[in-house]
């Protein structure tokens, strides 16, 4: 039979169409399976979550099995941005915190509302009331928060005591500590972001809520004043001052090549005096110090100094670390609501996570009886600490919007490095935030004396 | 038995067919895609996409990452033009010149290519570190200084694409008639002039190829910058490619990075029609 050109390109075309649509048709998830990708970094976590939060919601009379696949921490943003694109994704969708894509995977309609399963759950009454108002776009409870951490000023007491040093708690004092340590010998406070361009956020944040204070960064996260005000400048300008002066990772150059283990190791080494980071560190920690490390060194944790007169010496940085949404594709919704319900408020299966592999809790109710004999006393008073804060800062993952955001963690390197003076990148800030702020796009920020009730 | 000429003609289609159906599906329609989402604003994560016009390719005028991003792409090509082509050629040309251990060395240059880029990158980052590396030894930060860090990172990238060439180069040298060298040589050519004379123009097809899909490829250039600096440090070694990513996956402006990404691909274009024009012209066979 003889193939006319004509015919030979119909039929090609008919058949790359058809592999075409078949590679790009929605797979309906399975009704009968719970799906959720998780990040999570070492593989005790791995294996926990999988035993108690996966088959550990089946054992406890779950509707559905779950099924529960790692990603690594770099790619499941992207992993499930495509995934969802394509029509598919898992039935659980994770976020690293409410600023992030949240608002995006909302408005292209793939989370489910879950403010009518608010009431029937109870989560109101469960959850911290910060936590579900950052939770929710246009009104609504798009996800809820499945970690929540805070930032921290980590010190190894040995070194201290060798310094002669005591934890700061306020400008002067954090500006004698690390000139001493400085002079020294010392890095004052191990720092670096070649692991994690993110890590940049996390200073900013602590300048912002720790220098300009958490009064005046929630009046500009409600549009009350602007992010150009001196009180922002002065505060960006006074954090990159401590990074020229190599106060932070020992210089800025190196600060920009220091991958985290290098940090770790001079906290427990002794070759820096103190590390400012989020409480996730916890689990990071415990690699590099005491038997596990082959070494007798110990950190302890304390709240990060205020850096202005006027600014509260406790403020504590609040952060939802991870928040969950259910698919709009999920086969079976109800069911996947009732596993992230599992997931987030389950209080004796989170405690022991908590306990056993340093899992994050969710922002539930968390005191301090509620942990065992057996628990470490210093995650037992991090979250008594946060249970009875007065004053609370807000970490940008969190309370900001996320252009904003990125920008923040791109540009802070070009007023380290003097590439960018601190009122530009304040007036970076400012048109972004507007712009998004415009867009709704700004989660709502508690009253930073509220507490965290 | 002889098939007549249009049966042979449709059976070469038919064995061509599955090629062609599998670069329409991943080469093709992305392209294509990719061309009208460049008018959307499209965010990458929604199936909505409103159409903008030419505003996406109005903002890159006024985009200094976007700049700042095709001037590091401009020293990157310019130093892959330069650099790798001349290390290359001086290692091919030598290796000609040696008869033992001429297969040992080809292998050893070629070795870096074929490590994934991840492995190199890594172990480069480990090489430069500066409290355990060359780093400390020299008293210098490579990858922490903003007027080092292109240049670094180019270094790693070449160290592991000169052998390649050396290897290209190599092959198209041998292919040399030797007559050539023979009468270069009663003419009292020394080995300078002979690589000029003879060398040179008898591999030209060859290097002007890879002249060509180094400029290709540096447009297309990636892993390294991202795995070494992640663009930083303050964007000193940012690449359009990645603008192009962070617009597309983190700020969710994947409409704005389409439209760099046709940018990009307008700049290959440009690249490759000069060169065939050239090929056209002197009737080359590569």
């Amino acid at each position: 039979m003889a193939i006319s050109r004509r015919q030979l390109i119909a039929g090609g075309g008919a058949l790359g169409a058809g592999t075409l649509l078949g590679a790009c048709g929605t797979s309906a998830a399975d009704p009968h399976t719970i799906t959720i990708w998780n990040n999570l970094p070492d593989a005790h976590q791995v294996a926990y979550f999988r035993r108690h939060f996966a088959e550990g919601y089946r054992r406890s009379g779950g509707r559905l099995p779950v099924r529960f696949t790692n990603k690594p921490s770099n790619t499941i943003d992207r992993l499930i941005q495509t995934s969802l694109a394509a029509g598919s994704g898992p039935s659980v969708i994770v976020t690293p915190g409410p600023s992030s894509f949240v608002s995006a995977y909302d408005s292209a309609g793939y989370l489910v509302d879950l403010t009518e399963y608010a009431q029937r759950y109870g989560w109101r009454r469960k959850f911290a009331a910060w936590a579900l108002a950052a939770s929710e776009v246009d009104g609504r409870l798009v996800t809820l928060p499945t970690s929540y951490e805070t930032m921290v000023f980590y010190t190894n007491p040995a070194t201290l005591d060798r310094l002669g040093l005591e934890a700061p708690g306020t400008r002067e004092e954090f500006e004698h500590f690390c000139a001493e340590a400085k002079g020294r010998g010392l890095v004052p406070v191990a720092a670096g972001n070649a692991d994690y361009k993110g890590a940049n956020e996390w200073h900013v944040g602590v300048g912002l809520n720790h220098a300009a204070g958490p009064e005046a960064v929630h009046a500009a996260l409600r549009g009350e004043t602007r992010w150009t005000d001196p009180v922002f400048v002065d505060a960006v300008e006074q954090l990159a001052s401590y990074f020229k002066k190599g106060w932070f990772g020992g210089s800025v150059d190196r600060y920009l090549t220091n991958g985290f283990p290098a940090v770790y190791r001079q906290l427990a080494n002794g070759r820096a005096a103190a590390m400012i980071s989020g409480s996730w560190e916890f689990s990071n920690l415990a690699q590099y110090f005491g038997k596990s490390a082959g070494n007798d060194a110990d950190w302890a944790w304390h709240t990060v100094p205020s850096l202005r007169r006027g600014v509260p010496t406790q403020v504590w940085d609040l952060a939802i670390g991870q928040s969950a949404g259910v698919n709009t594709r999920a086969g079976n919704v109800a069911a996947t609501v009732d596993y992230l319900d599992f997931l987030t408020t389950d209080k004796p299966a989170i405690v022991a996570g908590v306990e056993r592999v340093a899992f994050e809790p969710p922002p539930i109710r968390i005191t301090a009886s509620d942990f065992s004999e057996a628990a470490d006393p210093r995650v037992v008073r991090l979250y008594a600490g946060l249970s009875a804060a007065r004053s609370i800062g807000y970490t940008t993952w969190t309370f900001f919007p996320p252009t904003t955001e990125t920008y923040m963690i791109d540009y802070f390197e070009n007023v380290i490095t003097g590439r960018m003076s601190a009122h530009e990148y304040c007036a970076g800030i400012q048109s972004r935030f507007a712009a998004e702020r415009a867009q709704g796009r700004v989660p709502t920020a508690p009253r930073p004396d509220g507490g965290l009730s | 038995m002889k098939l007549p000429l249009r049966d042979r003609r449709v059976s070469g289609w038919l064995f061509m067919l599955p090629l062609v159906v599998v670069n329409a599906g991943v080469v093709l329609v992305p392209c294509l895609f990719s061309i009208w989402y460049s008018f959307t604003d499209w965010t990458g994560i929604s199936s909505r996409a409103r159409f903008v016009g030419l505003k996406n390719y109005a903002n890159l005028l006024d985009d200094p990452e976007f700049a700042g991003g095709l001037v590091h792409n401009v020293l990157w090509t310019a130093f892959f033009l330069v650099v790798p082509m001349a290390m290359g050629l001086f290692g091919a040309y030598v290796l000609t010149r040696i008869r033992r251990f001429r297969l040992l060395f080809r292998t050893l240059y070629f070795i870096p290519y074929i490590v994934a880029s991840v492995v190199n990158a890594s172990i480069w980052r480990s090489i430069l570190d500066p409290d355990t590396g060359i780093g400390d030894l020299l008293h210098i930060n490579p990858l922490g200084n903003p007027d080092l860090a292109l240049w670094s990172v180019e270094f790693v990238n070449n160290w592991a694409w000169w052998g390649f060439l050396v290897v290209v180069f190599l092959a198209a040298m041998q292919g040399v008639n030797p007559t050539l060298y023979e009468a270069a040589a009663v003419d009292g050519a020394g080995a300078l002039r002979q690589f000029f004379s003879v060398t040179l123009p008898g591999i030209r097809p060859t290097f002007a190829f890879l002249g060509l899909m180094t400029v290709i490829w540096s447009f297309l250039a990636f892993d390294y910058v991202y795995i070494l600096t992640q663009g930083g440090p303050a964007g000193s070694t940012d690449l359009l490619s990645t603008v192009l990513y962070r617009d597309a996956f983190s700020n969710l402006q994947s409409g704005y990075a389409c439209a760099m990404g046709v940018v990009m691909a307008l700049i290959s274009s440009v690249v490759v029609t000069a060169y065939l024009i050239v090929r056209t012209a002197r009737k080359w066979e590569i």
